[in-house]
């Protein structure tokens, strides 16, 4: 491949609610393109639906790399930025992690979770609400008083690691997930490993309910899970605690907001249409400010006419997918209508998001909740004015100021 | 319309539950899909269709009667 001609990532969208053009324009010309990631890399990224969910069902395709040293990187950020895991056993490896954290996430116990997550939000907007009362007429920050905080407090819960330590392990998740994070990242990345192995050596005395218990129990029986894989697990799962369902309802509340018609409707039955008002949200908000989700040829493939060599980096768009209007009809309009939504927000295949459920527990449990107690809620700045955090593996915004 | 989940395909991913949990369970143990209503009633049928689209591993079958 040559870098010649092909498109650099990021690229420039107008503003969080949209992405970029260019996406649309590269699918037109094919569903396979070679682009330029943030580390100055060479990777396909892949724009059609079809060849997305293609993509993320063929086993041939994996995280790892035959050479890792030499692999195409998409960033500089310590985390989902090159090859992850052990080339030569990577099936068997994820297979051991499916099962390990499949009871955690499997819908009884997000039932059983359900309550919990309602008070948690309830305490939240109380936050909310006493924020605007401590300050009428100005606005008030929606990220730290809910979007950023409900995930965290609910994966702490299901971690099993203690509320009290969120400062230190949000600025460390902040340093590792910073594209051009380096060496900051790395060093940040072998202190959260620091952490969660301290919490497991706990957990170790004392079994808990929680992942991170199971996890030890794991171990216990098979030895070829080291520290080493528990404590990148563990500050992996934590990690994705806090960027991506964070996004999704800071990204939901300025959908329901930037049409205020939109948002009297939802107002008019939350419980109804939470469902697939939460489907819709989760199709249209774009999340990743690296392109994609990395593959990796693990041998020589053709996928629509291309052939894409045995170490070759693919970048699966599920936010390009999701507007594909081969599939989703006016695929940027925003229609809590649509029915069957198959999105792939997710991702597809056997390494489809585990906390998937966990997402949309969540989800459905707050924007029923949060415009129940404040249906008259107005943004304070026009979405143009809310700035993408493109330097964050999970883009997102920083601040969603709004009056109650 | 026959609703049938291959076991041994599925991931315990639960998208099946959460698009129609009258249909489709999980087990508590492994996560691996429990079909809890084989007939469903037409009522559920475009539930079921859509779950089985969203299978991200093509584990569950429909036969239509
Ligand atoms: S959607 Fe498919 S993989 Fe996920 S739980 Fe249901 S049957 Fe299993």
């Amino acid at each position: 491949m040559t870098t010649t001609e092909a498109p650099h990532l990021p690229f420039d969208r107008r503003n969080a609610l949209e992405i970029a053009p260019l996406f649309a324009k590269l699918r037109d010309r094919g569903p396979l393109s070679k682009v330029v990631t943030p580390a100055g890399d060479l990777a396909w990224l892949v724009t059609s639906y079809e060849h997305a969910r293609e993509v993320f069902r063929d086993n041939r395709f994996g995280r790892s790399h035959p050479e890792p040293d030499t692999a195409p990187r998409i960033s500089d950020a310590a985390l989902l930025s090159g090859p992850t895991g052990e080339f030569d056993h990577e099936e068997r490896d994820h297979k051991r992690l499916r099962r390990m954290l499949a009871p955690a996430f499997s819908a009884p116990r997000m039932r059983a979770l359900g309550d919990h997550i309602n008070e948690l939000t309830e305490s939240c907007l109380d936050d909310m609400r006493a924020a605007q009362d401590a300050n009428p007429g100005e606005p008030i920050d929606l990220t730290p008083l809910l979007a950023f905080p409900l995930p965290v407090m609910v994966i702490c819960e299901l971690l099993g690691v203690p509320f009290e330590d969120r400062d230190y392990f949000g600025s460390l998740s902040e340093r590792i997930s910073i594209l051009d994070g380096g060496t900051d990242g790395e060093t940040a990345m072998e202190e959260f490993k620091a952490y969660t192995l301290a919490l497991a050596e706990k957990k170790r005395e004392d079994p808990q309910p929680d992942v991170i218990s199971d996890m030890v129990a794991v171990q216990a029986e098979d030895p070829t899970f080291t520290d080493d894989d528990l404590a990148r697990q563990a500050a992996g799962l934590l990690f994705a605690g806090h960027e991506t369902t964070s996004t999704r309802i800071a990204l939901g509340t300025m959908f329901l907001l930037s049409d205020l018609e939109r948002r009297d409707r939802f107002v008019a039955d939350p419980e109804g249409q939470v469902q697939q008002t939460v489907e819709e949200i989760l199709r249209l908000s774009a999340t990743s400010a690296t392109g994609g989700l990395l593959r990796y040829a693990r041998e020589d493939v053709e996928i629509a006419g291309v052939r894409i060599a045995r170490g070759e980096a693919v970048l699966v768009s599920s936010d390009a997918a999701n507007r594909d209007a081969s599939v989703f009809a006016d695929p940027d309009e925003f229609d809590p209508t649509r029915a069957p939504n198959v999105h792939i927000a997710f991702g597809h295949g056997a390494h489809v998001c585990i906390g998937a459920n966990l997402a949309r527990t969540e989800l459905r449990t707050v924007f029923p909740a949060l415009f129940r107690r404040f249906p008259r809620m107005r943004l304070a700045v026009g979405i143009d004015e809310i700035v993408v955090r493109n330097d964050k593996i999970a883009g997102g915004v920083r601040s969603v100021p709004v009056f109650l | 319309m026959k609703v049938t989940a291959d076991t041994g395909k599925c991931v315990s991913s639960g998208q099946c539950v959460l698009t129609a949990p009258d249909v489709f369970d999980q087990r508590e143990e492994d996560g691996l899909v429990v079909v809890i209503d084989a007939e469903p009633p037409p009522a559920q049928h475009a539930l079921v269709r859509e779950s089985e689209l969203q299978c991200p591993v093509a584990a569950i079958r429909l036969l239509d009667a």
